[in-house]
């Protein structure tokens, strides 16, 4: 869960960046659109039956590594930033964690068959 | 707790009440911050409190988004709240396999409203070039009530799973009716 603690504080940050350096367009509007994704993300995947949310977090990361190329970037504070912050948050993406519980064998034991719950529910 | 409420291949039960009262206390608080925006919104209060950015607030809740639909958007907002809060709290302790509508329900109205949250947090420095602290409070308060609200709704969705594989009727146990409880484990 640490790791999606910092997903989410990194996500915030992202919020932030443009008001504390001064970004200016399209800088501050990326920053502004993915650090609220990336903090959404983080933070629904601080429960450990939803921690697969993490992972959506890497798409994002990916695209903030590309964006100040797409997009341009005259600022080398903040081509630095999103592709530090882009790194990061695909490192602790990553990060799994301790999953202590069991949930019946997961999401996609909705549809699958011979899953957890229906093997432990035939022994009931 | 009881164990014979705890979903088979499960450690605990998602639907007592220690899982479920901080999601309701949650949605209940997520209420009382969107009423007051709303409030603010159809001009019944003056002013609205905004200890950070200024005229933020007042621009966000006066914005052409907000005022989109023929309500304003903070009163729709404590509508989906006030959703989350009652079907967080109908139904007993084996609510995911007596009654798996509320539940699906349940999940359904907590993740979308945290998700609209969200957008509206991004509409807030992309469109007008401001913030409001109520309106990011509420959004958090969405935002953490989706995790804790997920595990119950995979509990019926799994106990679903195992009616459509049996020879109950499917809709009869997503409406919990009482000739098909205890049938399915």
């Amino acid at each position: 869960m640490w790791a999606q603690v910092i997903n989410a504080i990194l996500g915030i940050w992202l919020m932030a960046a443009p008001g504390v350096f001064g970004f200016d367009k399209p800088i501050d509007d990326n920053d502004h659109i993915i650090g609220p994704l990336i903090a959404t993300f983080a933070v629904v995947a601080f429960w450990e039956c939803t921690r697969v949310v993490r992972t959506y977090n890497i798409p994002l990361g990916a695209w903030l590594l590309l964006a100040p190329w797409v997009l341009g970037y005259e600022n080398t504070l903040a081509t630095v930033n999103d592709m530090g912050v882009g790194l990061l948050v695909i490192a602790f993406s990553l990060v799994k964690g301790k999953i202590e519980n069991r949930y019946g064998g997961g999401w996609s034991a909705a549809w699958r068959d011979n899953t957890l719950h229906q093997r432990e529910a035939q022994k009931q | 707790m009881t164990a014979k409420n705890v979903p088979p291949g499960w450690d605990y039960n998602p639907a007592a009440w220690s899982q479920r009262l901080p999601i309701i206390i949650l949605a209940i608080l997520g209420f009382g911050i969107a009423t007051y925006l709303a409030l603010y919104q159809l001009e019944i209060f003056p002013t609205v409190w905004e200890p950070f950015f200024g005229d933020g607030s007042v621009t966000i809740l006066n914005s052409p988004i907000s005022h989109l639909l023929p309500i304003p958007d903070a009163a729709l907002g404590a509508f989906g709240y006030l959703l989350d809060a009652v079907t967080g709290a109908v139904g007993g302790t084996r609510r995911w396999r007596s009654m798996p509508w509320i539940v699906i329900v349940f999940g359904l109205a907590v993740g979308p409203l945290g998700f609209v949250s969200v957008l509206l947090v991004v509409f807030q420095p992309v469109l007008f070039d401001s913030w409001c602290t109520l309106c990011l409070a509420s959004a958090v308060i969405s935002v953490v009530m989706i995790g804790p609200a997920m595990d119950e709704m995979l509990a019926s969705l799994q106990y679903m799973k195992r009616v459509k594989d049996s020879d109950v009727s499917t809709w009869k146990a997503f409406w919990g009716l009482k000739s098909v409880n205890e049938k399915v484990k």
